[in-house]
């Protein structure tokens, strides 16, 4: 057991090798920190990168997945999205912030996805607002943004390492979004479809690392759903000036369980044994699940 | 007057007796005889036939046939014995009523149990009928949740299963590891064995570093190879900033569907109380929906005091201050116009006002109320109530005190005020 001076929020080991296997956290003062557990006294890399909470935290580039170099991207309340790389100290590769004198929001939730070369990264990130912002890093601009009426809790690619596929965002309110990222419009960007699950907050979507077509959205009243996204007969098609527009396709609800009373807060799949997922919940309890019959599905 | 069946004829055996009835030409039907223990009746209008039985009969028991213009009675008795005759002989009139009124209240006592007893029959069924549907409810829960168990346990011995195999899958690999690297260590030993054989230089130092720490892991784990992969990595990306601006938003709180409609009320509210306050004045009628913006009358002022129409900005706050009389900064610009315009009591009476209204003294408005005091302060100097003037200045002082300026001009009326009492 290991304990720190300021509380931790959030935690990845995106951005690790499989040999290292170093914890990045994010924590309320706005530090990220990447500790060897074996050695948890300092950490191997830290920085002041945020005023205030890092809400979220996404690393890519390790556990054997992907190419190109290891990077760790965080989204603090303070409104701005940083991207690090554990080898350069103190300064981030990538600063996503308000325009000088625009008021801020906070950033909720952050994911890297299309990291299919060495080159090709991409954050999108989600706010208090209802904003999502998908930001390219090889051009380092933004490549498409758009607001979802509801305050985003978690936004995932399905799969970091390939060029992107399908994005989940969830949201307050019980609704969650999933947009075809493979054509995007010049006008009308990704196309979606949305489902509302439940009166509650959607906290935590994760995509099974086996079958990127199925994943699981943890709610706030304790239940957690899963789903499975069908693609429809054409994933794209031409608009009235001849422009390619995306075609989305349907969610349909596999299972449904309830597990507590209070919100499951974090979820995430193993990636070794299929449908093996462990969430943790503000019951204060951690909870390992198994889920059958997903060969079936 | 029903007319008598008399004719009739029996016969007996020791348990019944049979009695055959002749009726030509008139059809019977079961509602025309009427029998009890001890009383037989067939009446079938204008025909009446009637007997006061010799000995009770078992009448449940006992059968009707009607047959072609005859009805043949099987009467079994309640005791064995030999009637002497069908009919009780002497059977006066009273006797008779009483006997049949006595056979009518029993068949009636019959009827009734006869319905109760159905009555429980019918109930009992039902609960029969819903015990079974319940059983077999029952059946086919069970037989789901045992298809649910066997799953669990499946799955939960394929898990230990998996659990077990993984582990000493890893054991295996790291034994196989470490037992590689010990060669490979062995290897480079016998190499600088010779190397040192040859050159005589001692390499004691590399081989400590060789071995690392190895712990459990899936992909290649050669020394060697390690470095070869940190090549391979691209360098940081060279650090650019993305500037972003978000979807507007008024409230701090997070963004809530089912919250927009109550936010767009209150903040609908929020722009109404601003505006018009004492709406019924008659002269408002004149003015344009724009003129009667408190705020937009403020921007008036402002810009016109801005080109130097002092005389117009101050007509501006006029009519924004008749539209709302509380905000505190149309009295600060227009003491600032009348300072200019060198109304100076004017000028003293729109900071005073400005700074009653700014009287909780709190952080917000230092700069308000900076403001105001320094402009009544001028205004008092430039009446000769240095005094007054000092007043104000140091009071402005307090808010804050770094203000260069305004410690000047206060001096600058402490000397002034001296001078003046020297002088007199």
């Amino acid at each position: 057991k290991i304990e720190k001076a300021k509380a931790i929020k959030c935690g990845t080991f995106g951005a690790t090798s499989l040999q290292q296997r170093y914890l990045a956290t994010g924590d309320f003062g706005g530090s990220l920190n990447v500790w060897n557990l074996e050695a948890p006294e300092i950490p191997v890399y830290s920085v002041k990168g945020h005023k205030e909470i890092i809400n979220s935290i996404d690393g890519v580039g390790g556990l054997g997945i992907g190419e190109g170099a290891p990077e760790i991207v965080t989204g603090s309340r303070d409104g701005t999205v940083k991207v690090w790389d554990p080898r350069q100290k103190d300064a981030p590769v990538a600063n996503m912030e308000p325009v000088q004198g625009e008021s801020k929001r906070d950033c909720w939730t952050v994911a890297f996805g299309n990291a299919y070369n060495q080159e090709e990264r991409v954050v999108c990130a989600g706010y208090d607002n209802g904003d999502i912002k998908l930001f390219d890093l090889k051009t380092m601009s933004l490549r498409w943004e758009t607001n979802i009426k509801n305050g985003v809790c978690s936004v995932e690619f399905d799969r970091k390492d390939v060029n992107m596929n399908k994005l989940v965002a969830t949201s307050l309110e019980g609704k969650f979004h999933v947009f075809d990222m493979r054509t995007q419009h010049p006008t009308k960007g990704f196309a979606s479809v949305s489902e509302k699950a439940q009166k509650s907050t959607i906290w935590q979507v994760r995509h099974l690392p086996q079958n990127r077509d199925i994943f699981m959205t943890s709610g706030g009243a304790g239940s957690l759903h899963l789903w499975k996204y069908e693609y429809p007969a054409q994933r794209s098609k031409k608009d009235s000036e001849g422009a390619e527009m995306g075609v989305a396709g349907s969610v349909s609800l596999l299972q449904n369980v309830t597990l507590s009373t209070q919100p499951i807060s974090s979820l995430d799949w193993s990636p070794d044994k299929k449908g093996l997922c462990v969430c943790g919940a503000f019951d204060q309890t951690v909870r390992v699940l198994i889920v059958t019959k997903l060969n079936k599905v | 007057m029903p007319v008598w069946l008399r004719e009739y004829s029996w016969r007996q055996t020791g348990s019944a007796v049979y009695l055959s009835l002749p009726l030509r030409g008139v059809r019977v039907t079961p509602a025309n005889i009427f029998c009890t223990e001890q009383y037989l009746k067939v009446s079938i209008p204008p025909f009446l036939f009637e007997a006061v039985l010799y000995a009770p009969i078992d009448d449940t028991n006992s059968t009707a046939k009607i047959g072609n213009g005859i009805i043949f009675f099987t009467l079994h008795k309640k005791e064995e014995a030999m009637w002497e005759s069908l009919t009780l002989a002497n059977t006066n009139r009273e006797k008779l009523q009483y006997l049949r009124e006595n056979a009518v209240l029993k068949a009636h006592e019959k009827a009734k149990e006869e319905t109760e007893a159905r009555k429980v029959t019918k109930q009992e069924h039902n609960k029969y009928a819903l015990e079974a549907t319940m059983k077999l409810e029952e059946a086919e829960r069970k037989r789901i949740e045992d298809l649910k168990e066997k799953e669990r346990q499946k799955v939960t011995k394929e898990l230990e299963l998996w659990t077990k195999q993984h582990k000493n899958a890893e054991k295996q690999k790291s034994i196989q590891k470490e037992g590689e690297l010990r060669q490979e260590v062995e290897q480079l030993k016998e190499k600088k064995k010779e190397k040192v054989n040859k050159t005589g230089i001692p390499n004691e130092g590399t081989s400590k570093t060789r071995p690392k720490p190895i712990k459990g892991c899936h992909g290649s784990c050669s020394i060697f190879s390690e470095n070869l992969e940190e090549e391979q990595l691209p360098a940081p990306r060279s650090a650019a900033t993305i500037k972003i601006s978000f979807t507007p938003r008024v409230f701090p709180t997070a963004l809530r569907e089912s919250r927009v409609a109550e936010e767009e009320e209150w903040l609908r509210k929020q722009a109404e109380a601003r505006r018009t306050i004492n709406a019924d004045l008659c002269e408002l009628e004149d003015l344009k929906e724009e003129e009667k913006n408190p705020d937009w009358l403020k921007e008036k002022g402002n810009k016109m005091f801005a080109t130097g129409n002092y005389l117009g900005a101050v007509n501006a706050y006029n009519l924004a201050v008749q539209l709302n009389n509380k905000l505190h900064l149309l009295y600060l610009n227009r003491a600032a116009c009348h300072l200019k315009l060198r109304n100076l009591h004017k000028a003293i009476e729109d900071s005073s006002k400005a700074l009653e209204l700014l009287t909780p003294p709190l952080p917000d408005n230092e700069n308000a109320r900076l403001k105001a005091y320094v402009r009544r302060g001028t205004a008092f100097c430039q009446l000769e109530l240095y005094t007054e003037g000092l007043q104000d200045y140091e009071a402005a002082l307090k808010i804050d005190p770094k203000n260069k300026t305004i410690e000047k001009d206060a001096e600058r009326i402490r000397h002034l005020i001296q001078g003046a009492t020297q002088g007199s």
